[in-house]
């Protein structure tokens, strides 16, 4: 029957099932399989075993994938939140040679009690005035840019605090002009929407929050609509536009650094 | 890197069939694909070229899974995973081809986690002996054996035998 040195063990007749056996072996198990009815039969079951279990396996995996195992939305996550920390480690620098650097919460302390309360109110209310003014193509806006200085005047008084339009014409967003909103607590904010060359409007949120509230800048999206927000000397800052993260990142930066006088 | 991403992507389907192996709840299913595919692109650079992508994907999942499960431990849940499905005995030889893919899932199910995931990655995903171990974590005598108790036990439970007293070992 089978040579000496060649006897097949169990370990073989698997071998053979998964077909991981050299052709000399899997010769030799054919031979013992010929003269073992018994392992045949188990051999078959086995094999049987693997096409009905690939085959329920098949059957199974015909649903559509989630938006959450969508790789390329992963690996855009992914690069966000790697940008989002460098911009964090370059905001501390820049603060740090200032000398300033009042109150910036170093990123992923996750934002707790009161400042996330103050943050998702924030983040709700500038998504929904982009949506609602920035859809609108005649009338967007109460007062035009034409009228700046009064619309500095006028929000300013009704904020209770110095406000002016952040000039962002040197990166290509040109003021359209302001309008007073309405908080849901009976509070006032300010509006400021801008238009860039390619007439893709933009809007800066400001919403006065109490002076002890601070948060990092943080991201947020209702379909292609993209926010960048933060918190910072008790005024809410959001940046709302139908734009890449990048280029938010890019406005968001512009205001920090012309950012209008607080207080 | 692209290449790598759509290498990766194109896991995802056996990620799944793996992960509910390990999970029974459709919705922890993708949680430990979801989970698998985060830790894989931040480990992506520590990744050595030689070896099977998948397989390495594989043990990134296999290692998810065994941390989770001591996490519900120690919080006192119990897993529901060995759970033995509830349904009666097996069907009978003779059974047509959509009967018997659903009940060779039932058995798979009622096979002790250690059995049934040697079971899918050598026989479904057909990943070799050696790397089943490195996925597992374990010896490649084990894997073997394992194997061949996962095998005989899905033998008879679809013979309808009773597979809830251990089998006499075969002798030979």
């Amino acid at each position: 029957m089978t040579m000496p040195g060649s006897q097949i063990g169990e370990d073989d007749l698997h071998a053979y099932i998964d077909d991981h056996l050299a052709p000399s072996r899997r010769l030799a198990v054919e031979r013992h399989l010929a003269a073992d009815p018994e392992a045949a039969d188990r051999v078959r079951a086995y094999a049987a075993q693997r096409d009905a279990l690939r085959a329920a396996f098949a059957m199974e995996a015909s649903d559509t994938l989630p938006a959450a195992l969508n790789l390329s939305r992963l690996v855009e996550a992914r690069l966000t939140r790697r940008r989002a920390s460098l911009r964090m480690v370059a905001a501390g620098v820049a603060l740090f040679a200032i000398g300033g650097g009042a109150g910036w919460l170093a990123r992923g302390v996750p934002l707790e009690g009161r400042d996330a309360m103050a943050m998702s109110v924030l983040k709700q209310q500038a998504m929904a005035t982009h949506i609602v003014y920035a859809a609108d193509r005649r009338h967007p806006i109460e007062v035009p840019a034409t009228e700046r200085d009064h619309l500095a005047q006028w929000l300013s008084n009704r904020l209770d605090r110095h406000i002016a339009p952040p000039d962002l014409a040197m990166i290509g967003y040109h003021l359209i002009g302001g309008r007073l909103l309405a908080t849901e607590r009976g509070g006032a904010a300010a509006l400021f929407m801008y238009e860039n060359d390619a007439h893709a409007r933009l809007s800066v949120v400001l919403r006065p929050m109490a002076a002890n509230l601070q948060s990092p800048q943080v991201e947020a999206s209702n379909g292609p609509v993209n926010l960048c927000a933060w918190i910072r000397n008790g005024l809410g800052y959001a940046v709302v536009a139908a734009l890449p993260d990048s280029e938010l990142d890019r406005v968001s930066e512009r205001i920090r650094v012309k950012r209008p006088p607080a207080g | 890197m692209t290449s790598v991403v759509s290498s990766i992507e194109a896991c995802i389907p056996a990620l799944r069939r793996y992960a509910s192996v390990l999970v029974r709840d459709r919705q922890d299913v993708d949680d430990l694909v979801h989970d698998c595919l985060v830790r894989a692109l931040d480990q992506l650079h520590t990744r050595r070229e030689e070896g099977d992508l998948r397989a390495w994907m594989f043990a990134i999942m296999h290692n998810l899974f065994i941390s989770r499960a001591r996490r519900l431990k120690m919080s006192g849940h119990s897993e529901p995973f060995d759970t033995i499905a509830d349904d009666g005995p097996g069907v009978q030889a003779g059974q047509d081809s959509h009967m018997e893919r659903r009940d060779v899932m039932r058995a798979l199910k009622s096979l002790p986690e250690d059995q049934r995931t040697v079971l899918v990655l050598v026989a479904v995903e057909g990943l070799p002996y050696a790397e089943v171990a490195r996925v597992i974590g374990v010896p490649v005598g084990t894997i073997m054996s394992r194997l061949s108790r996962a095998r005989e036990r899905l033998r008879r439970s679809m013979q309808g035998e009773d597979v809830g007293r251990p089998a006499l070992r075969r002798v030979k």
